[in-house]
Parts: C-alpha cells; structure tokens; sequence
C-alpha cells in the first residue's frame, strides 16, 4: 500500500475534514482512489506532489473550501472547479499553466486565488476572470503578464494584488478604483510610470503596503519613491505630475526589456 | 313673613277694629289674624287666588295681595332653566333665562358663574379661563395657566401645565425664565444653570442628556448619538470597539483594523497571530504551501507577505528562491535574508 494510500484509509477511518497529502509522490488522482467520493472534506492538501491534471470530477467534493495544489505539474484545470460552491482558498502556486479554462471567473465563493509561479500571460484569462467580485486576494506573482485588462475595477473586495516579476508594461489605471486594495506589489516589472488614479489608493497608511523596487521608474517616480511612498502619492495627485502623464503618454518613448530572466523557470514545459 | 293669630288682642277696642280684607267689624268672641300691623278675620285672611289658608301661615305678598306659596310660584316666581325648580331668592337673569345662582355654571369646567361672570361663547356660558382656553385653541396657542391669557411665543411646561416663561424666575440665579427653562425635581432652572447642575452632556451633539446616559470613552452620550465611527450607526447597547478615541462597530473596527483572520474572513475573537500585514485566528495560522499550522515560534519565510514553512521553503525552485533572496535583498538592503 502507497504512503497515500494510507493516509486516504486512516483519514476516511476518522473522518477528518482536512485532507493532508503533501508530498506523497502522487503523479495521478487515480492513486487516490476514493478520494473523489470524501464529500464531507472541506480542506484538500496536495502539496509537493506530481500530479500533472487535476480530473473534472474533483468538483464532486461540494463541501471543500480550501484546495491546496502548489508546486505540482500541472498544465491545465478542469471549469468544474470553478462550480465548487463553497471554494474559497485556490492555491495553484508553483504549476505550469499556461492557460485557464474558460469560464474559468464563475467561481461563487472565491475568496483567495493564488497563481504564482505559473505561465500565464495577457491572453491566458478567460473573460470572465474579473468577475470574481467576492476575491479577496489575486497572486500573479511570476508569471509573463504585460498588461492587465481595466475589467480588474470590477474585483470591488480585491485586497491584495501580487504582479511581482510579470513583464509588466503598465499598469491599468483603474487599479485606483479597487477601493479596499491595502497590497500592491509590482516589483521586478519593467515599468516606467504610473498611472495618476494611483494616488486615489491609500497606499501610504501604515496598514498598506507597496512594493515597487525592480522597475524602470522615470525619475520624476524614483525620486518620490526614495522619499517614501507617502511623497509618491501626493505626486501622483498633483497636478504637475498629470502634465508629466499626459506628455508621456503621447511621446511613448521606448518599453524597457524584460528585467527578469525567467527562462530558467521550472515551470516551463521543455 | 310669618303672620300668627293674636287671640291676646281681643279686648282691646276691638269695637274699632275693622277687617283688612272685608271691612267689616269683629265679633267679640272672634279669632283676628293679625299680620304687619294689618286685621283680618281669619276667614279672611287666605290666599288671593284659591282662597284658601295659608298653609304654616306662610304666604307671599305681591301688588298689595298675599298668596299662598303654590300660587305665588305658579304666578310669579322664575324657573331655573337649568334644573327647572322655582328660584327663590337670588334669581340670575342671563343667557336669556333664569338660573339659580349655584345653577349658573361654565359650560366646560362647571364652575359656578354667578359671581365671576361669564363670556357668552358660541350660545354658551363659559368662564373666563375657559374662554380663553377655547380662543387660544382656535389659535393653535396654549393659555399661560397662571394668568389665562394667550401665550403668543413659547410656552413654558411645568407640573404638567403651560405658563409664560416670564411668570417664573431660575432657582438658582433669579433671572427671568424663557422657555428654554428646564425643570428637576420640581423646580426651575434657565439652561445655563440646569447645564451646570453635574446633568451630563452628550459628546457627539453637546447638549445635555435628560434621559438614558452611555458612558464610554470617557465621555457622556446620547444613546442614539453613541455611534460607529465609520457607519455612523448607534450602537444601542451592542458591542463596540474603542481605538484611539474613537469607537466603531465590530464589522468596521475589523475591517479598519484588521483583525479578520486571512483564511475564514472571520472577525477574530481569541489570540491573533499577526505578521506579514495580516492576522491570523489560532485554528487557522499555517504554511500557505502545505497548510501546517504553525505558531509563535515557528519560523517561516516570506513569498508575496505570505508565510512558507522552512520545509516548504527549500522545495520552491532553486532558481525561484535565488529570486526572492534577490529580492528581499534589495528591499532591505543593509540586512541579510533571513527568514522572520
């Protein structure tokens, strides 16, 4: 019998709620025979694996909340995850998506989704994707994102946003208008400047955080950066800086290259 | 008025005496009636309309002839209009009739009229208060229950009446009431006495409170004006929250505060861990890799302000933890990476 095999017995035996599976070495959902039947589960762990697909009929587990797949090999998602009615907690951390189903933004209950470390660019978000109005936290940190649609307004709960080493160009200006947003990281991008609906956040209060280090800052913004990030929002709301915005935005001087090298990222498919 | 026969007049020259009535002599033997100064033979002396004695002696005189009682009610006494019994003695003519005096009463409160007088008020009797009172009614105005004329500005309620402001002076300094006054334990004070009179003042709208004080935040409010800070809702007795002076409703000191456990979203009622921007409920402080709880002396790493166990840590790429030292390098620069 299979070290998950085990765990599965002892936990069906207890009926615990919280399935632990890390780093069983388990390559397919088939080994966890089963498991798909657990409804009463409301936390999947399978951490550390080796599991490339996650099969459709995991949406069987209606009572599941949080469903932890991080640094696995996974390339694609079945849609039926996002009909799980009670998911809340996505995390997919370390995978190799490429792509997401489409669709993929119905989730009723998503409240953190967690896609670091995968492969996902500007044309891999269904169009869906920003309908997710109960998100609380959105993690794109290394992925190959360039632009992120003005849709992101509609994500009205978004605390958090992580777009930490992307190839960021720019960053939409309705990011000002997620009202509760207190976590912004965009560090390692290749911006340059950034739009004056920032200033409406309140970044600068010390519940907030800002990151922004890695970027191609024009020095007008690396200047107020130095200062702190309390100097760069009043510069962001002053009028000076708005002539400086709509003169750069007309002259659209060259994008900076890639500052990360992302090429050795396991995440690849080689 | 009470003739008597004087059978003790007899003998005297009674040869001289003549009837009042008839004219006529007096038998020797017979009874007289005397009464005011004036003889009768008894038989003479009756009622002028049925002829009869007077019952008790009593009679009425009128015009120079006498009656008995009945027929002088039934000729010329007035009836009461009220309780429609003869008056005898004081008649009060008004309203077009004839009253006994303790007859004669205000319409509305019933107090006798007969000395005070009386306004006649749409086909009614009514006293002077009354009056007023009904004027002042026409008017939308109270009537000053002191001097019972109209108030034309604010009134002035005291024991459960309306007065004029200016008919009291404050207990305390003597001034001259307006109807800002305000009353305790039965006396009166102006606003500025009563205010200094240890009667609490509210801290959101700093009037004083006559009813329910709550006491918070070391000061005094209106029960209705003891409200979140943010919603600006009462509280009406529910908890609330206090932080730096100011009090806010559960929902909105955790959301200003954050105290909402990252995982369950739920406000967090025991200990709190708290780290990386965020707080935690004890069930729920884990690895956001493999979701092992951990606690205060665990140590872990930082990915994107999220906590990675030291085990979960060393599974992450090479590459990727060649990354996130850079990084956090370069954040803090004078300082090697250490996990917090």
């Amino acid at each position: 019998m299979s070290k998950a095999k085990k765990v599965l017995e002892e936990a069906r035996e207890l009926q615990n709620p919280e399935m632990d599976l890390c780093d069983r070495g388990i390559g397919t959902f088939e080994e966890l025979s089963g498991l798909l039947n657990m409804t009463y589960i409301t936390r999947l762990t399978l951490s550390h694996n080796k599991l490339k697909s996650v099969p459709p009929g995991l949406a069987n587990l209606t009572n599941l909340e949080i469903l932890n797949l991080s640094n696995n090999l996974i390339e694609e998602l079945p849609l039926s995850l996002s009909s799980m009615p009670k998911l809340r907690i996505l995390t997919l951390t370390i995978n190799r998506l490429y792509n997401l189903p489409r669709g993929f933004g119905a989730f009723p209950v998503l409240e953190v989704l967690d896609l670091t470390y995968n492969n996902l660019k500007d044309s891999s978000l269904p169009g869906n994707f920003f309908m997710m109005e109960t998100l609380r936290a959105l993690y794109l940190g290394d992925n190959d994102f360039e632009r992120l649609p003005p849709d992101i307004k509609n994500l009205k709960n978004l605390q958090i946003l992580v777009l930490r080493e992307n190839d960021l160009i720019e960053l939409p200006g309705e990011i000002g208008d997620l009202p509760r947003l207190r976590e912004l990281h965009v560090q390692g991008n290749r911006l340059t400047i950034l739009p004056p609906e920032i200033g409406n956040l309140d970044m600068a209060s010390n519940k907030s955080v800002f990151k922004f280090e890695g970027n191609e800052w024009v020095p007008p913004i690396a200047d107020q950066l130095q200062l702190g990030v309390s100097h760069l929002m009043d510069y962001l709301r002053s009028e000076t800086y708005r002539v400086l915005y709509s003169r750069y935005q007309t002259n659209k001087p060259p994008v900076p290259p890639p500052c990360v090298d992302k090429a050795k990222k396991v995440s690849r498919i080689r | 008025m009470s003739p008597t026969p004087m059978p003790g007049l007899t003998n005297m020259s009674r040869e001289h005496m003549i009837c009042s009535k008839c004219g006529e002599g007096f038998e020797p033997q017979e009874k007289i009636v005397n009464s005011t100064g004036q003889l009768w033979h008894q038989q003479c002396f009756v009622c002028a309309q049925c002829f009869r004695e007077f019952r008790d002696g009593v009679f009425y005189e009128f015009d120079g002839r006498k009656y008995c009682e009945h027929d002088f009610h039934v000729l010329f006494a007035p009836c009461c209009n009220r309780c429609g019994e003869f008056i005898i003695g004081r008649v009060i003519k008004a309203m077009n009739a004839s009253w006994h005096p303790s007859c004669f009463r205000c319409e509305m409160c019933s107090i006798e009229l007969a000395d005070t007088g009386f306004i006649k008020n749409g086909g009614r009797a009514l006293c002077h208060e009354c009056n007023a009172k009904v004027k002042a009614r026409g008017l939308g105005k109270y009537v000053c229950h002191k001097c019972h004329s109209i108030i034309d500005d604010q009134p002035l309620k005291f024991r459960g009446e309306v007065y004029h402001p200016y008919h009291f002076t404050c207990t305390a300094c003597g001034v001259e009431l307006d109807a800002n006054a305000r009353e305790d334990m039965n006396e009166l004070y102006c606003l500025r006495c009563h205010d200094k009179m240890g009667i609490p003042i509210c801290g959101a709208c700093r009037r004083p409170i006559e009813e329910r004080v709550v006491t918070a935040l070391g000061k005094h409010w209106h029960v209705e004006h003891f409200a979140c800070a943010k919603c600006e809702k009462p509280f009406f007795g529910h908890r609330h929250y206090e932080k730096k002076g100011l009090a806010y409703c559960e929902t909105h000191y955790h959301q200003l505060f954050g105290n909402l456990c990252f995982v369950c979203n739920q406000v967090i009622a025991g200990d709190v861990f708290t780290a990386l921007n965020k707080a935690w409920c004890v069930n729920h402080f884990a690895c956001s890799v493999c979701d092992q709880k951990m606690n205060q002396k665990t140590k872990f790493y930082e990915c994107d302000l999220k906590p990675v166990c030291k085990k979960c840590y060393e599974k992450f790429p090479a590459e990727f933890r060649r990354r996130l030292r850079r990084q956090h390098e370069a954040a803090t620069p004078k300082k090697a990476s250490t996990p917090t």
